[in-house]
């Protein structure tokens, strides 16, 4: 029982420390498109694609984390 | 306040269950959940919708309904495939609303109450991903041949050895987005339903201690204001993830297509 209790709490723990590098990389990406698309508004169309291209494969480790919260 | 509150971590626990998919009937051997039974009522609804809005297409479109359709489709037209595919986006365009809508749809339906997501079951999800991941791998290999595909994983002007290394991490991103695109929706949908259910009983919780518990207390019920006013709150953000998260998977397909039809 005991056991069964940690392991689902440090199920909840892993997820929360798997979410911290994406949830910083993800600001910094927003970051970055914010910045760029207010210095140049015409590039923000082509910028929108890399941005999300780079928000996925970050916020892909969030959601590994979540995962092994279901299978582990 | 601490019956309350006992009542409502009780009630609270045991919520994971409602989201598990249940069986409603089986045919031939295979079980058909109420999650398969919201699918098919999205996609008659898509159906309806898309059918109603061609019939009555027009240059200049006078009805309401038929303009919101329209837009919705220059909306993936435009800031889905146009920007972010590039050239040659109108190929891909058919594929990109359809899921837009499927999704758009699927999602906007859970929000009315005691109606559930296809989305929120991840069998649906791995499905939907898998269908994006072959279609862009199949136009790949289409634009760039079997080879010239799998040789522009690695983007050109790495040279040596670090070639190789590149590759293989390109590879393992390539493959781990059918992964991450079915796990987003999934997770999306269902946490923010879970957290719409754990406060809408909070607040009856509150509400049933104050006016059911033998003597009225009604200082007891005032936090469920709060809780509705959050429920209400979270109801609002709900509808944004709703949009967005159909919005991300068709703009997500778009990017891994346009990454396989034009290589860096």
């Amino acid at each position: 029982m005991e056991i069964t209790l940690a392991l689902a709490a440090l199920k909840v723990v892993g997820y929360g420390l798997a979410a911290i590098g994406p949830g910083i990389g993800i600001g910094i990406a927003t970051y970055g498109l914010c910045t760029s698309a207010a210095r140049q508004p015409e590039m923000k169309g082509q910028l929108m694609g890399y941005f999300f291209i780079g928000a996925a494969m970050s916020e892909a480790l969030a959601l590994l984390g979540l995962v092994l919260f279901f299978i582990g | 306040m601490g019956e309350a509150l006992n009542m409502f971590v009780e009630e609270a626990q045991g919520i994971a269950a409602h989201f598990d998919p249940q069986t409603v009937f089986s045919i031939g051997g295979s079980n058909v959940t109420q999650y398969v039974i919201w699918l098919f009522i999205a996609l008659a609804v898509t159906f309806i919708v898309i059918l109603v809005a061609a019939k009555k297409l027009k240059l200049v479109p006078t009805n309401k309904f038929v303009n919101m359709v329209e837009y919705g489709y220059d909306f993936v037209n435009k800031n889905v495939a146009e920007d972010v595919i590039g050239n040659g986006f109108k190929k891909h365009v058919p594929f990109l609303a359809t899921l837009f809508f499927f999704i758009l749809i699927c999602n906007f339906l859970s929000l009315i109450p005691g109606f559930k997501t296809a989305t929120g079951a991840i069998s649906c999800t791995w499905a939907l991903s898998v269908i994006s991941f072959v279609y862009f791998i199949v136009y790949g290999i289409k634009a760039n041949g079997l080879g010239g595909y799998i040789a522009s994983l690695a983007p050109s002007g790495v040279s040596g050895p670090l070639k190789p290394v590149i590759w293989f991490l390109e590879l393992f991103s390539t493959v781990i987005r059918v992964l991450t695109l079915a796990v987003r929706l999934y997770g999306n949908m269902l946490a923010g339903h879970m957290m719409l259910a754990i406060f809408a009983i909070a607040t009856t919780c509150f509400l049933q201690v104050s006016l059911f518990s033998g003597s009225m207390d009604l200082i007891a019920g005032l936090p469920s204001i709060a809780w509705f006013l959050l429920l209400v709150l979270i109801y609002a953000l709900e509808c944004l993830v709703a949009f967005i998260q159909a919005f991300v998977f068709a703009i997500l397909s778009a990017s891994y297509i346009g990454g396989a039809v034009h290589p860096h």
